[in-house]
């Protein structure tokens, strides 16, 4: 069982050409250091590093040993990476955590009892709303059959679909063994020896993850003892993946849809269990650019979602086979005026076409850069996408339609997270800054002030959010972890007064004074602080940069170095925290145990291990 | 001259304003148009700011912190259009018709070149003056021979290619004169803004022969062929541009005093005469406020920064740097603060702020830092990340506009293992060409996401130094990501390689047509900078020695553009396809008819320029007179007043300053500069970076020990 995975099939000094002293690594490591800085204190008790698990990398395909150049000036332009990312699933249908949050008391909360989302809808459009109660959206996550399915309306679409699932308990699996596969994309495939055994010992309860570092994916049991161990790893031949995600709709003992997407703009439905896999977007054909994020689409087994890196957002079906993309309908962008642009959704497919015997099923061109991440909210009807351009849009996917549109403070927005109840997203970005947003209110609620370089990852998490307070965690290239807790209390208040009690008569009387100025000098400057006080009109989808002057700041609870390296992802886990960098550590964090708990409030419920059966 | 000059063009047959510039353009020596080249293949007319205009920077061994720095300023456009329209001359026309500028120059430069030996003064107009003194020089005509064996895709062979093609620019006149002020470094500097801007070619090389001699003359830790520190050398070319603009209006306004020429025209000329122009684009100003901790006061002291320096933190951002700059820091133990309140030495809290925004943001990071283990600098190889777009945090409560967004447009980057030896280059956006490498002589487009190679970090030997980051507005960011956007578009349309697309949406900017050769990445297996050949120039300072002494590469290339300027001379614009043209290579056919449109194009264009400049020449001439007329009356007063400094280009007079320049009785420029500058006699501007770094002062430091030259940047270290 402890057998180490056949040797590597070149000599382990190196590639012809490999810079010497670079030492090969094959195998996963893993470490346990202890002592203060491996812990995590925070007001609910003290986060304790578990285990240090550090991935190996893989060294370059013999055939594609890079020309080592070494004039630091050479533009050559390398082709996109991504530090290591996790994509987690845990087979046991798990009570979402979200359930937490999911209460009948919404109502009494402070906050307007028709839930955001269902607001807009009902203004705009009734078809889909109808299933939507006064607590619809809250309930929704769920409930999946009140949620419409994206493409339900469609015909075309509907008579793949049915075809595809004709038996739920049977799901279909993709054509190729990746094993036995010749392709040339795929370098080498490595199942662990015992790797039926190891499934079987599975505890159902414990996570399955899939991580990509350099051109390797690998699956690793985060629950078993030899955790190091991964369950199969792939090689890739020079394609990096740069993202992944796991189906949660079609997750089982025997059957787990993945979706990774590639440096090369490949994509890869890959099912672990029976080594099977497919490969869409083959060279390309579709759309010919990196794929930076992708995602399941909630509740569909087929559909899945794909950023590009030249700002497309393209919607796959898994089942289905490629075909050249020809843009279908695309409104003349000439005659727009700049604001109607940006106000719109470029549909370069929709999903209501006819055509839909091959992939894509929808096309849509977001923004003109690279798109860093999206995700979908807790409804199933939007989604939220930041751009490196600094953009952060918030779609209804459902009816293809730019809802809003905001900027960071500058730079690029690097990632994005709905909270558990779709109230707020969180956006990470270049600014150093995690910026909370409110749909409801359609502002921004609050930056983050504490990170000390660009914001990588960016989640909530769920166990400690409630309907008033909501701990957010991210992290960055600064190698820190920090942790929010942002309640929604302190909305109510004046912004610039309460937070910044300091500067709040300098502000006004500043913003006083800016206006002044700006309409008297003729010199160039930003007028981005002259539109602010319009953010709360309904119809406007473009919202300009709030002033620091006038937006509250919130301070970290927590600000901790976890890593060497600069962090790439993060995840709260019922007992943990799980962080991951560029050079493929992935820490995982022990909450608090119970007893311990300095939180009164009650929140610390899911500290339960009863399920946790973490070794 | 003119008249010659546009003889000399119309000869050249097919050639046109151009004359000199198409010339060599590689044909001999480059099988393939550089990447820049094929930028610029089809470029329209030239634009009289010099925005269009891309000149590599000769290396006299180890100047590259010069050429670096210079390269970055250049391309600060607010900049460039003050050291152009400085002392005022020309302002008029200047403003109304960009294009009439370069004529202006030309002028200029005959002007003294005639009043000059032929031999050593080729003016800026270099490739048609040089052509009958230069080709003399060079003998060896290895023009064609000279591939170099090395790989092609070196920088080392690039740059020699670049400096073969030509024209190069021999920098070693000067135009104080014209300019109504006394030589030095601002009008050194000047005279190669002026000589790119008037250069009929859209690439080229400068030899800065004369403002490194002046540089030299006048800083003697300069004065060693050592490798320098771009950010001192910064420092103090933007402080002595201030002083001899300061200077130079003070003399004026004591000289001219109630002259009513200058009382008229000076003001009426935007604001040229203003002085404050360095101050107004670089200069911010930070507040240090400082509280007592006994009595609670809190005192108030402003200081003017012209760039900021900031500690630098292993993964950390430019942003958080500066918050850290701006951090409270306690002022105890020795370090006590005198507080006027309570009287005496107390424990106070200090932090800085910034309270006036600059237009341009100058930001040094401190990668070279004194380690007290070792006696010495060591380099900082953190990883620091900078956005493309910057706001400020520590700004203070009453700062105007303290959202102001700022992008980045030039980095200088430091390549090499410590602050001793290396390299600089610079990468710097420019105007409508996106992003252009400039490594000395060779100038290189470069994908946009290049300019994030230098973040630092473990292995990079190449961090980025010195980040220009300047004023713009939101519109203006949308709009350029909009560009991108449809310039990416374009490319992936036309071009469906799958990995040049994946960078696509940040690619440069490359005119529709010749997609992706923006990038074409040329692998350059060349390790680091080396310029060795450069190096026998190091104690030149005088360009008209230059050639004899530089053996082949650099004169060759010069001569071969001289006998063939007449047949050539055709492809100014098109700058070079021409050539490349001819070695008929089956895909280039296409281009190649294309190209003759374009060059039909070309022609008629640059007929009609020509005429345009002929009309405006005349126009200038009358103007002349009318400002000699005027001129020499001032002169006579200001001759009266003071004899020593000619004044009598008045900086309001149109045109007149070339001409003056050349005729004016100008003594002999009055030299009221210091012979070498120390930047402690400027602690208007140094103390400003104190908080950061008190480095600044360090620069003036020892020239005389070129290993510490004043490097230091802890507030300890003043070699002085």
């Amino acid at each position: 069982m402890f057998v180490l995975p056949p040797p590597p099939r070149y000599p382990v000094g190196g590639y012809p050409g490999a810079p010497p002293g670079q030492l090969i690594e094959t195998n996963n490591s893993i470490s346990h250091p202890t002592g203060p800085e491996y812990q995590l204190v925070v007001g609910e008790g003290t986060y304790v590093l578990r285990d240090d698990l550090h991935l190996a990398t893989p060294p370059p395909h013999p055939s594609e040993a890079p020309v080592h150049n070494p004039n630091p000036l050479a533009t050559t332009v390398s082709p996109p990476t991504q530090g290591t990312k996790l994509s987690l699933v845990a087979l046991a249908p798990r009570q979402p955590s979200s359930t937490l949050l999911q209460r009948l008391d919404t109502k009494n909360s402070t906050w307007s009892q028709v839930p955001p989302i269902a607001e807009h809808e009902s203004n705009s459009h009734t078809s889909d709303t109808d299933s939507q109660g006064v607590n619809g959206f809250v309930s929704a996550p769920l409930d999946g059959l009140r949620t419409p399915v994206f493409g339900a309306d469609n015909a075309a679409l509907n008579v793949v679909n049915s075809k595809a699932s004709k038996d739920p308990s049977k799901r279909n699996k993709p054509k190729n063994n990746i094993v036995k596969s010749n392709s040339s994309f795929v370098s080498r495939v490595i199942p662990h020896e015992a790797l039926t055994k190891r499934l079987q010992e599975h505890n159902v309860n414990g996570l399955y993850a899939f991580a990509n570092i350099n051109r390797a994916l690998q699956w690793l049991d985060l629950t078993s003892p030899t955790k190091e161990e991964h369950l199969t790893k792939i090689l890739f031949t020079k394609a990096h993946a740069l993202c992944h995600d796991i189906n949660q709709v079609t997750r089982g003992p025997n059957h787990l849809d993945i979706v990774m997407g590639f440096s090369t703009g490949d994509i890869i439905w890959y099912e672990p269990m029976s080594q099977k896999y497919s490969r869409l977007n083959k060279n390309g054909i579709i759309n010919p650019t990196a794929v930076s994020d992708i995602r399941w689409i909630p509740n569909s087994e087929n559909l899945f979602m794909a950023s590009h890196m030249d700002g497309s957002l393209v919607v796959y079906d898994k089942e289905k086979e490629d075909a050249a993309f020809v843009p279908e309908d695309q409104t003349p962008d000439e005659g727009m005026s700049d604001m109607e642009r940006k106000t719109r959704l470029t549909v370069k497919k929709s999903v209501q076409s006819k055509n839909q015997k091959a992939n894509p099923v929808s096309y849509w061109q977001i923004s003109s850069s690279k798109i860093n991440a999206f995700e979908f909210s807790p409804d199933r009807r939007h989604f939220a996408v930041v751009s490196e351009d600094g953009s952060f849009r918030i779609i209804d996917f459902l009816k293809e339609k730019l809802l809003h549109h905001y900027m960071s403070y500058y730079g690029g927005m690097m990632c994005v997270c709905w909270s558990p109840d779709g109230r707020y997203i969180v956006t990470g970005g270049q600014d150093d800054l995690v910026s909370i947003w409110s749909l409801e209110d359609r502002i921004l609620v609050a930056r983050c002030q504490g990170h000390n370089s660009w914001v990588t990852g960016v989640q909530f998490d769920p166990w400690r959010c409630d309907e008033r307070s909501y701990r957010i965690g991210s992290v960055g290239e600064d190698t820190r972890l920090l942790l929010w807790d942002f309640s929604v209390g302190m909305l109510h208040r004046p912004r610039a007064a309460s937070l910044r009690p300091r500067n709040s008569m300098a502000s006004t009387n500043l913003n006083m004074q800016r206006t002044r100025t700006e309409s008297s000098a003729g010199r160039m400057r930003s007028n981005s602080n002259l539109t602010s006080g319009s953010a709360l009109d309904d119809d406007e989808v473009v919202h300009p940069v709030e002033p620091r002057a006038r937006t509250a700041i919130l301070p970290p609870v927590l600000t901790k170095a976890v890593d060497e390296h600069p962090l790439t992802w993060l995840a709260f886990e019922e007992d943990c925290i799980i962080t991951s960098c560029k050079n493929g550590h992935i820490r995982t964090w022990d909450r608090p145990k119970e007893g311990s708990s300095t939180d009164d409030s009650g929140r610390t419920r899911s500290q339960t291990s009863s399920n946790a059966g973490i070794s | 001259m003119s008249s010659f000059f546009g003889r000399l063009k119309s000869g050249a047959a097919p050639a046109s304003p151009a004359t000199g510039h198409p010339v060599a353009k590689k044909d001999p020596n480059a099988p393939e148009p550089t990447p820049l080249e094929k930028l610029l293949a089809n470029a329209g007319p030239l634009r009289g700011d010099g925005s269009d205009k891309f000149f590599g920077f000769e290396n006299f061994g180890s100047t590259c912190y010069c050429n670096s720095v210079v390269q970055c300023l250049y391309y600060s456009v607010p900049f460039r259009e003050q050291v152009i329209n400085f002392p005022a001359r020309s302002a008029p026309e200047t403003l109304e018709r960009p294009q009439s500028l370069p004529r202006i120059n030309t002028n200029l430069q005959n002007g003294p070149q005639s009043a000059l030996s032929p031999t050593g003064r080729n003016s800026l107009s270099s490739p048609t003056v040089r052509t009958p003194g230069k080709p003399a020089t060079t003998p060896g005509a290895p023009g064609q021979p000279p591939k170099p064996e090395d790989n092609k895709d070196s920088p080392e062979y690039k740059k020699k290619q670049a400096l073969a093609a030509g024209p190069v620019l021999t920098m070693d006149y000067e135009n104080s004169k014209s300019y109504g002020m006394s030589e030095s470094l601002f009008t050194s500097l000047k005279d190669i803004f002026e000589a790119v801007i008037a250069n009929r070619s859209r690439m080229g090389v400068v030899s800065p022969h004369k403002f490194l001699e002046i540089l030299r003359r006048d800083n003697e830790m300069f004065r060693t062929p050592m490798h320098q520190d771009a950010h001192e050398f910064l420092n103090l070319l933007l402080n002595e541009v201030v002083e001899n603009v300061e200077t130079f209006s003070k003399s004026r306004i004591t000289e001219v005093g109630g002259t009513e020429q200058n009382g008229v025209v000076a003001p009426a000329t935007n604001n040229n005469t203003n002085t404050g122009w360095v101050h107004e684009l670089f200069e911010g100003t930070l507040t240090s406020e400082t509280r007592c901790l006994t009595c609670e006061n809190t005192s108030q002291r402003d200081e003017a920064f012209l760039d900021l320096s900031v500690d630098l933190e292993q993964h950390s951002s430019v942003t958080s740097c500066l918050r850290k700059f701006s951090e409270e820091e306690m002022l105890c133990e020795r370090n006590k603060f005198h507080c006027d309140n309570c009287g005496g030495l107390q424990e106070a809290e200090k932090r800085m702020k910034i309270k006036r925004l600059p237009k341009i943001l100058a930001l040094h990071l401190k990668r070279f830092k004194y380690t007290e283990d070792l006696q010495r600098l060591q380099k900082l190889f953190h990883r620091v990340v900078y956005p493309y777009y910057l706001r400020l945090f520590n700004t203070t409560d009453d700062a105007e506009d303290p959202d102001r967004l700022y992008e980045l447009y030039a980095v200088v980057v430091h390549i090499g293992g410590g602050p001793y030896h290396g390299h600089y280059v610079s990468i710097i956006k420019t105007q409508d060409r996106g992003w252009l490498l400039f490594d000395d002589e060779m100038v290189e487009p470069v994908d946009k996401a290049y300019v994030r190679n230098f973040f630092g970090g473990e292995n990079a030997l190449a961090c980025a130094y010195v980040l220009f980051y300047q004023e713009t507005t939101e519109e203006a960011m949308m709009k350029e990501q909009e560009a991108d956007a449809r310039e990416a578009a374009a490319k992936q349309a036309s071009e469906l390689n799958p990995e040049a697309v994946a960078v696509g949406a940040t690619t440069p900017k490359t005119n529709g047509a010749m997609n992706g050769v923006g990038h074409a990445h040329h692998l350059s297996t060349a390790q680091t900078p080396t310029i060795e050949e450069e190096d026998q120039f190091a104690s030149l300072n005088h360009a008209a020695t230059a050639p004899a002494l530089n053996p082949n590469e650099h004169a060759h290339p010069v001569e071969h553009v001289s006998t063939n300027i007449p047949v050539l001379g055709a492809k100014k614009s098109n700058a070079g396809l021409g050539l490349f043209g001819k070695k008929n290579k089956a895909e280039e056919k296409e281009r190649k008819a294309a190209e003759k449109e374009l060059e039909a194009q070309a022609k008629q264009k640059r007929k009609e320029m020509e005429q345009q400049r002929r009309n405006n020449y005349k126009r200038q001439e009358e103007e002349l007179q009318a400002a000699l007329a005027a001129s020499k009356e001032t002169a006579a007063e200001e001759n009266k007043k003071r004899g020593t400094e000619d004044t009598s280009a008045a900086p309001g007079t149109p045109r007149d300053a070339n001409g003056v320049g050349s005729l004016s009785k100008a003594s002999g420029l009055s030299r009221f500069r210091h012979s070498s500058m120390s930047l402690k006699g400027k602690p208007k501007f140094w103390g400003s970076k104190d908080k950061g770094d008190g480095n600044g002062d360090e620069a003036a430091g020892n020239g005389e020990d070129p290993k510490g030259h004043g490097l230091g940047r802890k507030k300890s270290v003043f070699k002085f």
